[in-house]
């Protein structure tokens, strides 16, 4: 079934490459007409190219919208949210692998209620949350609501059961604390979990937009996605399509760089992320 | 040796922790900082999100100096829901829309899953088979999964432009008729459903990826000598064997699809006429208006029990197991 060569695999050839570049083809024409000069719609010239290729959308678009302040909020929350995350994981996914104590089970469900409620249907309440911590409008609402993660708890503890508890036990001998155990047994030997959540929480956190758009008001703290926004809300509708490509490859292209060099391991990462 | 073993164990403990209530305090000091977080931002605002559901705002009126004072809530009980769910003549004023964005859900979401998880498995047929250039169409396959919804939905904005948009443009060149593809209400919902099955398929195809590489190959050897063409192995072996994978794509697709709407901010924002608004995108529309507080609770709640029912699923089906083998 796998590998016959016969008339059937060269359709099979061609289906693959007809619907991958189908799938391609919005971020190709976006890359296109954002260096489509604005003076030529696509009906100047042929549907690829105008008649000269230029930068000028691009300048526009980053006139448009304060793009500084939104990268470095972005970045900072994507390194705010996951550099938290690891430690909070390490520690409850370590509890909850290897030690035991009252009311494990009932609080290990307690942790999954979060799962099942996605906080996207609780920004209501989120909201008047941060409004009453004071909060509101700053770069620590887009961060704290994700500090936790049930999924990644999850993560730690299926992959430090799996580490030999005989390696635990001989670092004990040595006289290791708690800290020391999971510094040098648990996890160095569980980067590659490490990496894998990363992956998955800086894309999450990179493409936030709903929440970052209610809870913050000033541009300085509002990330990459609100400044497509506005660049939306800014363009007269259909009229400027060069400058709005321009705008939407500034936010998608860290990302699709990343993917470029990590290609399996997003992957890889990605299905195990749908496993929470 | 197991004895020895275990007597090692317990002195080095006992002698680590001297005083027992530290080794009993530790675990609970160790999930703490995620199980407060969890309380704050999820069983918290659950409960109150429902609690506040059952209130009226009270109206806000300006007293003798001109301040504006907000008056008490009002105990309603299940009114607000009752007003969601109930269709009223002339239609009610601030959620009169209601049954018309849940249906838009619903259909979003049904017509999404079903369409998206037939087409990942056959993408998934494609790709588990030796190809050239397979990096080069894995990644256009699944770079949609990566891309911020908004961002994604944007580049689409471009492809439905009605004027200077790429598909009207080629349209029109073939001779063929343009459409408006984000302001005709009875298209505008197709426009958005196909941009989720662009963005999600390849999620998906990867599942199914895994799934078909876990299928033994002798079997298909063994239908191949008994004669079964292609399209009776898939029927009878691939589909029935991947029935694990499928049921746990139906429960997670379904879920993604009631909390995605960050795409409608660039896709013409739930109009014309709320054909394509959706409830979590409606529920950011109205949740500024005091008035509406109530009624913003109560969708939420709608909402949080579909998506709790679905996970709920999941964790019974899948879980378990997962429990079990450890």
């Amino acid at each position: 079934m796998v590998n016959r060569r016969n008339g059937w695999s060269i359709v099979a050839d061609i289906t693959t490459m007809v619907v991958s570049l189908l799938w391609l083809a919005p971020l190709f024409f976006a890359v296109l007409i954002s260096v489509r000069p604005s003076s030529d719609p696509l009906t100047v010239g042929n549907i690829f190219f105008g008649r000269s290729i230029t930068l000028e959308n691009y300048q526009r678009a980053l006139e448009l919208a304060p793009w500084e302040w939104h990268y470095l909020t972005s970045f900072l929350v994507v390194v705010g949210v996951v550099g938290v995350q690891i430690i909070t994981i390490t520690m409850a996914g370590y509890a909850f692998a290897r030690m035991k104590f009252f009311g494990r089970n009932i609080l290990l469900f307690v942790l999954l209620i979060q799962l099942m409620i996605p906080s996207g249907v609780l920004v209501v309440q989120n909201l008047t949350t941060m409004r009453q911590i004071g909060l509101f409008d700053t770069r620590w609402a887009l961060m704290m609501p994700y500090w936790a993660s049930a999924f990644g708890v999850l993560l730690m503890r299926q992959t430090f059961r799996e580490i030999p508890p005989e390696l635990e036990e001989a670092a004990r001998i040595d006289g290791a604390n708690i800290g020391q155990i999971l510094r040098f047994v648990y996890i160095p030997l569980s980067i590659p979990t490490y990496v894998a959540f990363s992956l998955v929480s800086i894309s999450a956190r990179w493409n936030e937009f709903l929440w970052a758009a209610m809870v913050t008001r000033s541009a300085e703290v509002r990330p990459v996605t609100t400044g497509l926004s506005q660049l939306f809300s800014a363009t007269e509708a259909g009229t400027n399509y060069g400058q709005l490509m321009a705008g939407t490859i500034l936010v998608v292209a860290p990302l699709v760089v990343l993917f470029i060099f990590f290609q399996r391991r997003f992957i890889e990462s990605f299905a195990s992320s749908g496993l929470k | 040796m197991e004895d020895i073993h275990s007597l090692t164990t317990t002195h080095t403990q006992s002698r680590r922790f001297k005083r027992p209530e530290w080794r009993q305090i530790l675990p609970y000091l160790l999930i703490a900082p995620t199980l407060i977080l969890v309380a704050i931002f999820t069983i918290y605002p659950t409960i109150r999100t429902f609690e506040q559901s059952l209130y009226e705002p009270g109206t806000s009126t300006r007293d003798a100096t001109g301040r504006r004072v907000q008056g008490e809530d009002a105990f309603v009980g299940f009114q607000n829901y009752a007003d969601l769910f109930i269709p009223q003549t002339p239609p009610h004023p601030i959620v009169g829309s209601f049954m018309q964005i849940l249906g838009n859900t619903l259909i979003f979401a049904v017509v999404t899953v079903s369409i998206t998880l037939p087409l990942s498995l056959g993408l998934a047929l494609l790709m588990n088979r030796a190809i050239r250039g397979r990096s080069l169409w894995r990644f256009s396959l699944f770079y949609p999964v990566l891309l911020p919804l908004i961002g994604g939905a944007s580049m689409w904005a471009f492809l439905y432009g009605n004027t200077g948009g790429l598909i009207n443009t080629v349209f029109r060149s073939l001779g063929i008729g343009t459409q408006d593809w984000l302001n005709t209400p009875d298209l505008v919902l197709w426009s958005v459903i196909v941009v989720n099955i662009w963005k999600q398929a390849g999620f998906y195809m990867i599942f199914y990826l895994a799934g078909l590489q876990a299928i033994p190959k002798d079997i298909y050897e063994a239908a191949e000598l008994d004669g079964a063409s292609y399209f009776q192995q898939l029927y009878s072996i691939t589909i029935p064997l991947l029935r694990r994978t499928t049921l746990f794509l139906l429960v997670i697709a379904s879920t993604y699809a009631f909390q995605t709407v960050e795409q409608l901010d660039v896709l013409n924002r739930g109009m014309p006429a709320n054909r394509s608004n959706m409830l979590l995108w409606y529920i950011y529309q109205i949740y500024p208006s005091t008035p509406a507080r109530g009624y913003v609770n109560a969708i939420s709640m709608v909402l949080v029990v579909i998506l709790f029912f679905f996970t709920f699923i999941n964790f019974t089906f899948f879980e378990r197991k997962d429990d079990d083998g450890q």
